[in-house]
């Protein structure tokens, strides 16, 4: 095993010495291969943490690449987060995972697990002038038969993931038969997703005596003839597909049959992504809406689910007179809010909105309803959905109507669920929407200062063409970068950017300005609307200076983390960017080339921008 | 003919929903959207035309029209040579908008700013809707103000292409060195697909705008 991730690095090292040699310009080769470097270190010393042979070879190789390694060495181990969970994409350890599934995770496959060895080779993808021609022929071909799998084995997942598919109510109409859609083969929700990444792993370095001993039913689901053809595809997708089912199990052992579920412990596993079997429920606790208590968490479902219908109640009543601005321009954006994707067509969809955020303007006054706001809440809004699917019709949330799958008061439960958790994200993001909107102005002069020391050519370029960071990136922080991505994508990102919430968030539930005290969950008249002087005023009023303190304390830690991502996302297109103008620049900015992203191509830039937050965590010292 | 290009900057601006990124989308590309999402922040679009003899790009900024976003606005209009100021026919409130507009950009964009005031969504009125903004007094209010005016429907397409075409008549064409250094990046000549305003001679209108 040692001597085969040991090859399998020399190939990887191979692809980005020639990333260098081809190159278009020097200038930000370093960059990359410093986080190519990085990520190999990281990664070999995660698959390797329980053998140590591979690890003195990886130092070998990385030292040949990179003399820098001892003080990249130093970095990471020196990288700490400000958060007290200190974790990492990087440092995800797999321990129950099968020979071969360690085996894969060296061998650069893509699995869940180990995400991380994708990365080097979808670099490629995006540099324009460095394409290998077998590489991209093998994605192509392998990426189509691995989607097909992936779709035959969703019912398989299906009947595995039903024993325990959380206290959801059952589905209405009993299920609808769901028209097989290219998105379902898309599998977009499952943590790895097949790419390019394969091709990394020569034919021999697959584990010959492989086996499905977690898998029966594979063998039944495929014709020998078929199989026989697909023969190294399937084995290595059944490592994938072992890996996910091992991922699963981890979610599991995390979630069920326990009294408290440890934060932490989730928090790093979902921060690589969170099967969509389990995403609703992960989301909910990462984001401080369900109680890490699991006794508890029922009771305060009801509670909260009760106490937006009489939110709604109230606002509607004759008490409470209309906002009319604040309506008619949610009414005007609401049809305007995702016109791509025919769930937000339809009048259930758009009824829901209407409602969720008008009620959040509302009780948030400082800030009322701001443009982007909109967006925000749709990736809570149709994962929530999911919830009331079977596994197999999950990945068709995107083209149901809600109407035909749950009734009216199931509809305001995923309601009430997305309102409080939007206003879950909300909170710690509060200074994006307030008057003048200095979050996001802060947040854009951080990327400006960023990259002035990550890529300095990058930022002298856009100097001398008269490009200002605001001029592209206040969309990105306005919208959190979702007008940049495809929605399967964001979803996946936002798996990571729930994980970055910082945990005061769930621990400290109790000050969140709408929440009752936990230690008093039966009190009868706990439930808050009947006493709009108290719920319904500014955040200002309400409790004390010890409620804002620790908001800000909250604030940072996504919006910091996601300036990095900006980083990220901007250095990608360097190369391209450095030989644009002005007009190219910003027209190529406001329509990135990113429509055929895959999970591993927004995993591989969230991996960039933690690497970039470790690299350069002195620079966000003095961001307050 | 590099001395016959000529850039205009020009800024869209106006309440959220007027049809402000549906006009500039009509203009660049004779297309129309039902449901466009809203603009946020800023979206710049080029479009070239000839104008008689002349070339003139437009280089476009078209705004975010929500109040939250209205302190962005200066740094789009600050040097721009023209300026839509857009109102929908069939929404009061988004004339009295313009009618700010115009104001702030007399008080703060540079002098010679050629300002247009469009009233947007004609179609409505067309098909039996109710016009709520009469056409006299947006007429009056441009008089007052030495606008440009226009009644305009990115939906048809009816008289979008008359307004940047009004526009670019009313611009000192022909020095582009005095623009130029108003420019962002200068002007460079590409060979992008540019609609032809002046065909059949000066003033009038090619019917590249689809009237449906
Ligand atoms: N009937 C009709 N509808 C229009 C017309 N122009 C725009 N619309 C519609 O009005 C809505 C808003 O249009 P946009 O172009 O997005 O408006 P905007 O001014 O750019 O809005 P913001 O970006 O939010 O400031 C969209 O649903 C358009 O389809 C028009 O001429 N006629
Ligand atoms: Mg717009």
């Amino acid at each position: 095993m040692g001597v085969r991730s040991n090859s399998s690095e020399m190939y990887q090292r191979e692809q980005s010495g020639s990333l260098n040699n081809g190159g278009s310009s020097h200038r930000n080769n370093s960059s990359t291969n410093l986080v190519t470097s990085l990520m190999k270190s990281w990664r070999i010393s995660s698959s390797s943490s329980t053998s140590s042979p591979p690890q003195q070879s990886s130092r070998d190789s990385l030292i040949s690449i990179d003399g820098n390694f001892e003080a990249m060495a130093k970095q990471q181990t020196s990288a700490k987060r400000s958060s007290p969970s200190p974790y990492s994409p990087m440092r995800y350890t797999s321990p129950g995972l099968s020979n071969s599934t360690s085996n894969l995770g060296s061998g650069g496959t893509s699995s869940s697990d180990a995400p991380r060895p994708s990365l080097i080779t979808t670099t490629h993808r995006h540099s324009s002038t460095n394409h290998h021609h077998h590489h991209r022929r093998n994605e192509n071909t392998g990426g189509k038969k691995v989607s097909k799998y992936f779709k035959d084995l969703d019912e398989d997942w299906s009947a595995v993931i039903d024993d325990y598919n959380m206290p959801i109510p059952v589905i209405s109409n009993g299920g609808i038969a769901s028209p097989a859609t290219p998105k379902v083969g898309r599998s977009s929700s499952i943590t790895s997703t097949p790419t390019s990444s394969t091709t990394a792993v020569a034919p021999e370095n697959v584990n010959p005596t492989f086996s499905y001993p977690q898998l029966p039913q594979l063998k039944r689901s495929i014709s020998s003839d078929l199989r026989s053809q697909l023969e190294m595809e399937n084995e290595r997708d059944a490592q994938e597909l072992n890996a996910i089912m091992q991922r699963i199990a981890k979610f599991d052992a995390i979630l069920k049959n326990k009294h408290i579920i440890n934060q932490q412990e989730l928090r790093q596993i979902s921060w690589n992504g969170v099967p969509k079997s389990h995403r609703a429920t992960v989301w909910k606790l990462l984001i401080g809406y369900l109680p890490a208590n699991t006794k508890r968490q029922a009771l305060l479902l009801q509670r909260k689910r009760r106490e937006y219908r009489d939110g709604l109640q109230h606002i509607f009543s004759t008490k409470h007179s209309r906002d009319v601005p604040t309506w008619h321009q949610i009414e005007i954006d609401v049809p305007r809010t995702n016109p791509h994707i025919a769930l937000y067509q339809f009048d259930s969809t758009q009824t829901s909105l209407q409602r969720i955020l008008y009620l959040w303007a509302i009780r948030h006054p400082a800030s009322g309803y701001v443009q982007g706001i909109n967006d925000l809440v749709t990736p809570f809004y149709q994962t929530f959905l999911t919830e009331y699917l079977s596994a197999s019709q999950m990945d068709d949330v995107e083209n149901l109507d809600p109407k035909s799958y749950i009734t009216d008061e199931q509809l305001k439960d995923v309601e009430a669920d997305t309102f409080w958790c939007l206003t879950k994200l909300l909170e710690q993001i509060t200074d994006n929407y307030i008057h003048g909107q200095p979050g996001i102005l802060k947040q854009v002069k951080n990327l400006g200062q960023l990259v002035k020391r990550i890529d300095q050519d990058l930022y002298k370029h856009f100097q001398n063409e008269h490009v200002e960071f605001i001029q592209f990136a206040f969309r990105w922080m306005n919208c959190l970068l979702m007008r940049e991505f495809q929605m399967g994508t964001v979803i996946r990102m936002w798996d990571t950017y729930l994980s970055e919430t910082s945990p005061e968030t769930t621990s400290s539930a109790a000050i969140s300005s709408d929440l009752v005290p936990p230690h008093t969950p039966t009190e009868p008249k706990s439930a808050t609307f009947q006493s709009p002087a108290q719920d319904f005023t500014s955040p200002t009023s309400a409790s004390s200076s010890a409620k804002e303190e620790i908001s800000k304390m909250r604030q940072s830690s996504l919006n910091e983390f996601h300036v990095f991502v900006c980083a990220a996302f901007l250095i990608k297109w360097s190369d391209q960017l450095m030989n644009m103008d002005f007009q190219e620049i910003i027209t190529f900015l406001q329509n990135p080339p990113t429509k055929t992203w895959q999970e591993t191509d927004i995993e591989m830039l969230l991996s960039e921008a933690y690497i970039w937050q470790s690299l350069y965590k002195d620079a966000t010292s003095h961001w307050q | 003919m590099n001395s016959g290009i000529t850039s205009i900057k020009l800024v869209l601006l106006g309440e959220a929903a007027v049809g402000k990124s549906s006009i500039v989308l009509r203009f660049v590309s004779n297309d129309f959207t039902e449901n466009k999402e809203p603009t946020i922040g800023a979206a710049f679009l080029t479009q070239r035309v000839n104008i008689g003899e002349q070339t003139v790009k437009f280089e476009i900024w078209d705004t975010a029209g929500q109040e939250r976003f209205a302190s962005l606005a200066p740094m789009y209009y600050r040097n721009a040579q023209a300026a839509l100021v857009v109102y929908d026919i069939t929404k009061p409130q988004s004339f009295i908008k313009a009618r700010h507009w115009v104001k702030e950009l007399h008080e703060q964009a540079s002098k010679g700013i050629i300002i247009a005031l469009v009233g947007n969504k004609v179609d409505i009125v067309s098909s039996g809707g109710e016009r709520k903004v009469a056409r006299e007094e947006a007429e009056k209010l441009a008089e007052e103000e030495g606008l440009l005016f226009f009644e305009t429907s990115a939906k048809t397409g009816e008289n979008v292409n008359e307004v940047f075409l009004g526009i670019g008549e009313k611009i000192p064409l022909g020095r582009p060195d005095e623009q130029s250094g108003l420019q962002n990046g200068g002007v460079r000549i590409t060979d992008d697909q540019r609609i032809d305003l002046a065909s059949t001679g000066s003033g009038a209108v090619a019917a590249s705008g689809c009237n449906c």
